[in-house]
């Protein structure tokens, strides 16, 4: 595989949430809003990268019995390590993140990268490998934050597009449904289906 | 191809592992603690300036702290004056975590300010209560008679009910429990229209005799 595949790959033909289905859980958790999704996108990515990049270079020391836990050990570390540092230094960035530490800790995408490639690749590729899932995790992280908070809360990134327009004074109501996370499931179905349908190759037989 | 790996070795590698990361993550926390410590007094004096309107920014926070809050206590419960009125701090727990806020009340009785903060609700539903948005649903409302409670599609006339956040449920019942505890603490601090109405029936009566 060529390095320039490993980034431009997740964001489609491999995408971590439409073809890998990985970090659903999250994906569901953060993207009520925009800003949130936006932070957890961000912190996901640099998250990957670095863990990818670390057990990359661990790899040939890790005893295959105990590797989820290294695996888990490393992230974990490096997740509380990334939240002291800002806390102490970008306090308000902290401020944001601190609610996603344990999401970003428990992300099936670190995990899954780190069993899937980092494990038994060289560093460098392995830290493009991070960056590319991450961002891939991203789009589809935006995507979903953007619509249903500009249809659940009639906003975008707190700025209230739909009161502006002038919809509420013909009648416009926000849909209850889009808030809750169930809807950012369906959300993402439909996404997956609109993906298969351009991509025949994903479609199972 | 695959390597194999003895008992032992696993043994100490796990243990060197753990062992190199927890002396990491102490080194880190033990020498930012002073910085972060730092940060979170001046973020607690940020909200209390925050509930009387003075927007405060880390640095001056300190300085506008001393000039306008001051310290006091009943019973053991520590709360706050500022010129014109009191300010009580809220404890309690949301859906995840911890919860907490400071309500500001007018020698009136009715709320100056609040602001609300978590440590872990969901971001985008239990955590809009740190909001400004959901903090200034609280002015002009009072804790006169019974605590301030969360509800959906609040009546915005009754100063006792506050909309209630959608998607946020359990988080709305934990502020909710807080207020009422804060009002168990604090009904003999808060300040009432009661009170006034008492006091301006006193004046008059002095004036008539």
């Amino acid at each position: 595989m060529k390095n320039t595949d490993l980034i431009k790959l997740p964001f489609s033909k491999n995408n971590p949430i439409l073809v890998q289905v990985l970090g659903v859980c999250s994906c569901l958790a953060v993207t009520a809003q925009l800003k949130p999704a936006f932070v957890m996108a961000i912190s996901v990515t640099v998250v990957v990268a670095l863990a990818n990049l670390i057990i990359s270079l661990m790899r040939n020391t890790i005893p295959p019995r105990i590797r989820i836990i290294v695996q888990l050990v490393v992230v974990s570390t490096l997740v509380v390590l990334v939240d002291q540092v800002l806390k102490a230094y970008v306090y308000d960035v902290s401020k944001q993140l601190s609610v996603f530490v344990g999401l970003i800790i428990t992300n099936c995408i670190v995990m899954g990268r780190l069993e899937a490639f980092a494990m038994v690749q060289k560093p460098w590729p392995s830290l493009l490998d991070g960056i590319g899932n991450g961002l891939g995790y991203s789009v589809i992280l935006i995507v979903l934050g953007a619509v249903r908070e500009l249809f659940g809360s009639g906003s975008l990134w707190g700025f209230p597009v739909m009161e502006k327009l002038g919809l509420y004074r013909i009648g416009y109501e926000n849909n209850g449904l889009m808030i809750m996370p169930p809807m950012a499931l369906i959300l993402v179905g439909l996404i997956i289906w609109w993906h298969r349908s351009k991509n025949k190759e994903l479609c199972e037989q | 191809m695959k390597k194999t790996f003895s008992n032992t070795y696993i043994f100490v590698y796990s243990a060197v592992l753990v062992v190199v990361a927890a002396l990491i993550l102490t080194v880190v926390s033990v020498s930012l603690k002073p910085s972060q410590e730092k940060n979170q007094q001046a973020e607690t004096k940020q909200m209390i300036l925050k509930t009387i309107g003075i927007d405060a920014t880390r640095d001056n926070a300190d300085e506008l702290y001393a000039q306008n809050i001051k310290e006091s206590s009943l019973n053991g419960n520590d709360y706050f004056t500022f010129p014109g009125g009191v300010i009580i701090p809220l404890k309690g727990t949301g859906l995840w975590g911890p919860i907490w806020g400071y309500l500001a009340f007018d020698d009136g009785g009715s709320v100056k300010g609040a602001v609300f903060d978590h440590k872990g609700e969901t971001p985008g539903l239990g955590g809009e209560i740190s909001s400004d948005k959901f903090a200034s649903r609280f002015i002009g409302k009072q804790m006169c008679e019974e605590p301030i409670h969360l509800k959906k599609n609040a009546d915005k006339d009754n100063p006792y009910e506050v909309d209630a956040i959608s998607g946020g449920t359990m988080t709305s019942n934990g502020v909710t429990a807080m207020l009422a505890t804060a009002y168990e603490k604090y009904s003999d601090v808060i300040p009432c229209y009661e009170d006034c109405e008492a006091i301006s029936a006193l004046m008059m009566e002095e004036e008539e005799q």
